[in-house]
């Protein structure tokens, strides 16, 4: 294969661990995968989840000036295991008529929503669990499964104000899921691809951050925004607020059952956290690092390297076999043709080929440089590099965790109309906006491979147009949200309070 | 894969769904019983459509993805008609006060 | 191995879709329904269209499940517990009208001599030198399906959406709470903006 001889021309990589790592026996990799699986699944997970709720209390009492849990361990460090110890404990009480099959199942499925949404993303060099082609459009599907559950544990409980909550709960993340597909869609444009891993490659080896202009800035916001509402966080915690709904939906739920409802919304706090940063902070990368490479080393094919006119986008897999960046090499959703060495993790294909007037051509020496001197020098050992990347890319999500624990902090609690108008008012536009203008992003930056005054250009272009977006569409909402008193807002809807529709739609 | 899967294992299984659907369209009292069963048979319809798009020739100047596109407008459209028809279930629950449909016998009042 | 798997698989689907015609609580049966739109996902998957599988997963499991439980919630008597199946002799018309049914497809399928002899699957195994339009797709459906939906599929595609668009306008207006149905109306009228 093409790609073992550009493996012999680097002087950087072990060529003989590289081959030991990726010509093992099947069921080795197949036992790796699964211990991995394992470790990460039972180990890893719980208790970076378990430290995190100790540091959003203590967080959050250092906002309230007080000091937060600190008399389990030093600083409060064993408090998890008090805590885990306590939920086990408890008794869990069922309420007598529900349908205790789906009440323990709700607060499953939200686990399996966050677990998976935390598969696909790249950890680090060799550290993505499973590398899908189309991993964004699974994370998509996979998230949208939270919704069912919440309704599925407001219904079981069998309990009227479980049931509202349940409804407004299900209402919000169904409006939010529209805003958050839309604002990773600039994303996938830029990078051209829908594999977690070549959108962070992308970053890390050609374009730098994806925050770094201004429809980034804006698809982030977009992007953290619609996912706080969407693991019911403050400040859009109505569904399960203590002081609102009794508890929302998690009402009847206590002991260990209630354990994993909290379990699985931290989980998916963090899981959305490595998502904003895999997407738009180049999970791992450091930040100028995707400014340092030359115009030889950007990801331009052979064909094409006279004219830069037109770029052909390509998985970040085929440019650099010696990095790849999932160690899993059984992608178990290749079930076509056999899973050899570098042919699943590098596959060809399934990504959004841009191109400008070239068929599609997926041939092996299309990929593969042009010369081993056009090399990047910073193509180093997986292993060494992921020493840096792994503690660059949780520093990252640690940091975005911390900003949601001090938006909850901070924020009061956003009652449910405005909730709602919000998402379909306000965040709508601004994530369609945000593509017209990421699309200018594109046509000034990456398609015709732009230089730093190109990119100051696109800047102000960019920037004016964001910021005419984000006014116009404030402006627009204005006089809605002014003529939000209960006195002169418009209703569509009477008021008589019999039926639980109108019950739950009375603040629509 | 060594082992291949025959087409007719794929048409069975649709078939079966699709007969079993049916059964539950005949059989249910409930209207949202009868989406529920109707869905059934839109998904059985969607795996022959895979099916076929997956093991039968490349028609014409037709592209290489027609089972695929047919598909996906067949969820499409089976997204909104659920939509349209728990609206229109919703009507009929506030003229008789139940989802029968043994009991929406009647256009008028 | 693959075989058993997919036996395996349709025998749990068929279970469920059953599970969904027969539950005799509401919820139950949607869950049943869940189950099996995910069973349909895992046929697309070996199918090799992994795309729709993501997609039957994304609507059908993420928005039509939902629906379907806010309409069965919107719609319920009682706490869910009333029987939906109709009386003993109109349901052994249902099964015999299905069982009939499912007997004529099977004849159809079992002597239709063009299909049975389509039991190899066509290979496309991955390798860079796929190089026909088939394989291709099959390889990298994403670009491929937007590709179509830009070129030849445009008209279907907005008309989809013009569909959809009318679905959406409709199904707010259908369920608009209107206040004559209302025994119990409110003193003041609503006012409409």
């Amino acid at each position: 294969m093409a790609h073992f001889d550009l493996l012999t021309k680097n002087d950087f990589t072990p060529i003989l661990a590289q081959r030991m790592f990726y010509e093992q026996v099947d069921t080795v990799l197949w036992i790796r995968w699964g211990l991995y699986l394992f470790a990460g699944f039972f180990a890893v997970f719980p208790l970076i989840v378990a430290y995190i709720v100790l540091a959003e209390r203590k967080i959050a009492a250092r906002f309230q000036d007080r000091i937060g849990p600190n008399r389990v361990g030093p600083f409060g460090l064993l408090q998890p295991f008090a805590d885990f110890i306590k939920l086990i404990i408890k008794e869990s009480i069922v309420p007598k008529g529900a349908n205790s099959f789906v009440h323990i199942l709700a607060p499953i499925l939200t686990l399996i929503s966050a677990f998976l949404v935390l598969a696909v993303i790249p950890f680090g060099i060799g550290l993505a669990p499973v590398d899908l082609p189309s991993g964004l459009l699974y994370m998509v599907s996979v998230s949208s499964i939270a919704a069912l559950s919440i309704f599925l544990a407001g219904w079981s409980s069998r309990n009227k104000y479980s049931l509202l909550g349940a409804m407004r709960g299900v209402a919000q993340l169904v409006s939010y899921e529209i805003p958050q597909v839309m604002s990773i869609l600039p994303v996938i444009l830029w990078s051209g691809s829908l594999s977690l891993v070549s959108i962070v490659q992308t970053q890390q080896y050609d374009q730098g951050w994806f925050l770094f202009s201004p429809p980034g800035i804006l698809g982030f916001l977009l992007l953290l925004i619609s996912s706080i509402a969407e693991v019911n966080r403050a400040p859009f915690d109505l569904p399960e607020a203590e002081s609102e709904i009794i508890a929302g939906f998690h009402t009847e739920y206590s002991g260990m059952r209630f354990g994993l409802f909290f379990l699985g919304e931290y989980l998916n706090v963090f899981a959305i956290c490595c998502l904003s940063t895999t997407l738009f902070l180049g999970g791992g990368s450091l930040p100028l690092q995707g400014y340092f490479a030359d115009e030889a080393d950007h990801m331009l094919v052979a064909p094409f390297d006279a004219s830069k006119q037109s770029v052909l986008k390509l998985n970040a897999h085929h440019e650099f076999p010696e990095n790849p960046s999932t160690g899993f090499r059984i992608n178990i959703t290749n079930i076509v043709g056999e899973t050899q060495a570098f042919q699943v993790s590098h596959r060809v294909g399934n990504d959004l080929v841009l191109m400008a007037n070239r068929p599609v051509e997926f041939k092996a020496d299309a990929y593969s440089r042009v010369s081993a001197a056009a090399r990047p020098s910073y193509a180093a050992p997986w292993h060494l590099s992921n020493l840096i990347m792994i503690p660059v890319f949780l520093g990252k999500v640690f940091f975005l965790v911390f900003v949601i624990f001090w938006i909850r902090a901070t924020l009061p609690r956003v009652r449910v109309d405005r909730l709602m108008s919000f998402a379909w008012k306000t965040m709508v536009p601004l994530a369609i906006a945000n593509i017209f203008v990421a699309t200018i992003w594109f046509e000034m930056v990456i398609r015709p491979v732009g230089g730093f005054s190109a990119r100051l250009l696109a800047w102000l272009v960019t920037g004016l147009l964001t910021a005419g977006a984000v006014a116009l569409v404030f402006r627009i909402n204005r006089n809605s949200y002014q003529a939000n008193d209960p006195e002169r807002r418009p209703t569509l809807i009477s008021r008589s309070g019999d039926s639980l529709l109108a019950a739950t739609t009375r603040g629509l | 894969m060594s082992q291949q899967i025959p087409l007719t294992w794929f048409l069975y299984f649709a078939a079966a769904s699709f007969a079993i659907g049916l059964m539950g369209v005949l059989m249910r009292r409930n209207a949202i019983g009868v989406l529920m069963a109707i869905e059934i048979m839109l998904n059985a319809a969607n795996i022959n459509f895979i099916a076929f798009w997956r093991y039968g020739d490349v028609p014409q100047g037709e592209g290489p993805l027609t089972g695929v596109m047919m598909a996906l407008f067949v969820i499409t459209i089976a997204a909104a008609e659920v939509a349209v028809g728990v609206g229109l279930i919703l009507l009929c629950y506030r003229r008789w006060r139940v989802a029968d449909v043994d009991e929406f016998d009647t256009l008028s009042g | 191995m693959i075989q058993a798997l997919f036996i395996a698989l349709s025998a749990f689907g068929l279970l469920m879709a059953l599970g969904t015609v027969f539950a005799r609580n509401l919820v139950n049966a949607a869950l049943f329904l869940v189950a099996f739109f995910f069973v349909v996902a895992c046929q697309f998957v070996l199918l090799e269209a992994e795309f729709m599988a993501a997609i039957q997963v994304l609507i059908y499991i993420g928005a039509v499940a939902v629906l379907l439980m806010f309409g069965i919630m919107l719609t319920r008597n009682i706490q869910g517990d009333e029987t939906t199946i109709v009386s003993r002799q109109w349901r052994l018309l249902g099964v015999g009208v299905a069982g009939s049914v499912l007997i004529v497809l099977f004849l159809g399928i079992n002597g239709f001599k063009p299909w049975t002899d389509l039991g190899v699957r066509p290979e496309f195994p991955v390798t860079a030198e796929t190089t026909t339009e088939r394989g291709q797709a099959i390889i990298a459906m994403t670009p491929t399906v937007g590709r179509e939906m830009m070129t030849r599929y445009v008209v279907p595609f907005e008309l989809a959406g013009l569909l959809l668009t009318a679905a959406l306008v409709g199904a707010v207006v259908l369920a608009q709470y209107d206040n004559t149905d209302e025994k119990t109306a409110s003193a003041e009228p609503p006012q409409v903006s």
